[in-house]
């Protein structure tokens, strides 16, 4: 994978992102491992990666189910685990791809 | 609360502490401030609403009062649903003819403008004109179908959700009205409400304690004065006296705009602590 900041759905999701809440660069470094993992597990680029989430439906809500997978098997509780998909999550949100976000379950 | 305070501070709240439970005499009160203070033609006061605490729902019931309102969070974590409806059934001619009399034999309407019971029942069983001075009932209410009953019903009710609003305000809580189901959902919230035929859904008020401060960011961005009211014809903008709008900032009616400083912060703050993804 090319220097993951090139592409544009991450350009778009750092840009989005930063017009509300401007993310200092330490928070943007594991979001950015995040959705490079995510990616990597899937095998595309993450532009592929949102292309697919767009154009249909099937293949967006398989990739959230893997995402809750990957975030499971990575993270050490289930607040980690959530907190690394929301991640995966907002990368979507803010390329256009509608995707269901809840809560932590204690909230 | 202030009223001019109450109305500068009026917010759709879309953050609530799902955790903190609304007094039951704060909602009682908010229900008073309706019956009490909504304006409604004939005084038919069509308004009904039912109130659901989100706690005592079956869980069944409560995914699909959610489901129907596509599961906005803002909807799943507000303890108190103030569902609003209008009563198409007390808008009918004889419910004006009722309350009309009503309001006749206690004095709110002046027998010298032409209003007594005989009037009333001629123009609105009969259709005979009324006596100028007085509202051309016959026009409306005679033979009015209950297509027009329902019209009006709905947009009475509307009035009552604004005083509704206000009056939570007032209460120190949030509050937000939302739809209560989209096209296809309608018949799943009539049957868990258990509606009675003739009454229709109009807006589900959420309230709670707000999560984020009440203020919510500042008020929310409106259309300059000139573009909403006119004097004597539309090619006219009412002028606004600028003292009046700098008496109205020191009473608390006009109040800093959003976003104010600090907004996206605590947006970011509340996000991070309920999991949702920034």
């Amino acid at each position: 994978m090319e220097e993951l900041r090139s592409y544009a759905s991450i350009m778009r999701w750092i840009e989005s992102v930063n017009r509300y809440y401007k993310l200092p660069e330490s928070d943007w470094t594991p979001r950015l491992a995040a959705v490079r993992l995510f990616c990597e597990r899937l095998g595309k680029d993450p532009d592929a990666v949102i292309r697919a989430a767009v154009e249909e439906k099937g293949a967006k809500v398989e990739m959230m189910r893997r995402s809750k997978q990957i975030a499971k098997e990575i993270s050490g509780d289930a607040r980690a685990a959530h907190d690394w998909d929301g991640v995966v999550r907002s990368f979507f949100i803010h390329n256009g791809a509608r995707v269901v976000v809840r809560p932590y379950e204690d909230e | 609360m202030d009223f001019l305070r109450v109305c500068g501070l009026r917010r759709s709240i879309r953050i609530f502490d799902r955790k903190k439970p609304v007094d039951r005499a704060a909602v009682q009160r908010i229900l008073e401030v309706v019956r009490v203070a909504t304006s409604c033609p004939g005084n038919l006061q069509p308004w009904r609403a039912i109130v659901v605490e989100q706690e005592k729902l079956a869980a069944a019931d409560r995914k699909t009062l959610l489901a129907a309102d596509n599961y906005q969070a803002a909807h799943a974590q507000a303890p108190i649903w103030i569902y609003w409806c209008a009563d198409a059934g007390a808008a009918r001619p004889d419910t004006f003819r009722k309350r009309v009399h009503e309001l006749i034999d206690v004095g709110a309407m002046p027998t010298y403008y032409g209003w007594t019971h005989e009037t009333v029942d001629g123009s609105i069983l009969r259709g005979e004109i009324a006596p100028e001075g007085m509202a051309n009932i016959e026009q409306i209410i005679h033979g009015m179908p209950l297509e027009m009953s329902a019209m009006i019903a709905r947009q009475e009710t509307v009035g009552a959700c604004a005083i509704a609003l206000l009056a939570a305000v007032n209460e120190g809580l949030g509050t937000c009205l939302h739809s209560c189901h989209g096209a296809e959902k309608v018949g799943d919230v009539r049957r868990v409400l258990k509606l009675p035929e003739s009454w229709s859904t109009i807006w589900v008020q959420l309230v709670g304690h707000p999560l984020e401060d009440r203020e919510a960011g500042g008020q929310r961005p409106r259309l300059p004065f000139g573009e909403l009211f006119f004097e004597m014809d539309p090619s006219r903008p009412f002028a606004r006296d600028e003292r009046v709008a700098k008496d109205l900032e020191r009473e608390g009616l006009l109040q800093a705009p959003s976003p104010k400083p600090g907004r996206f912060e605590e947006l970011m703050r509340i996000g991070r602590q309920l999991g949702y993804p920034l």
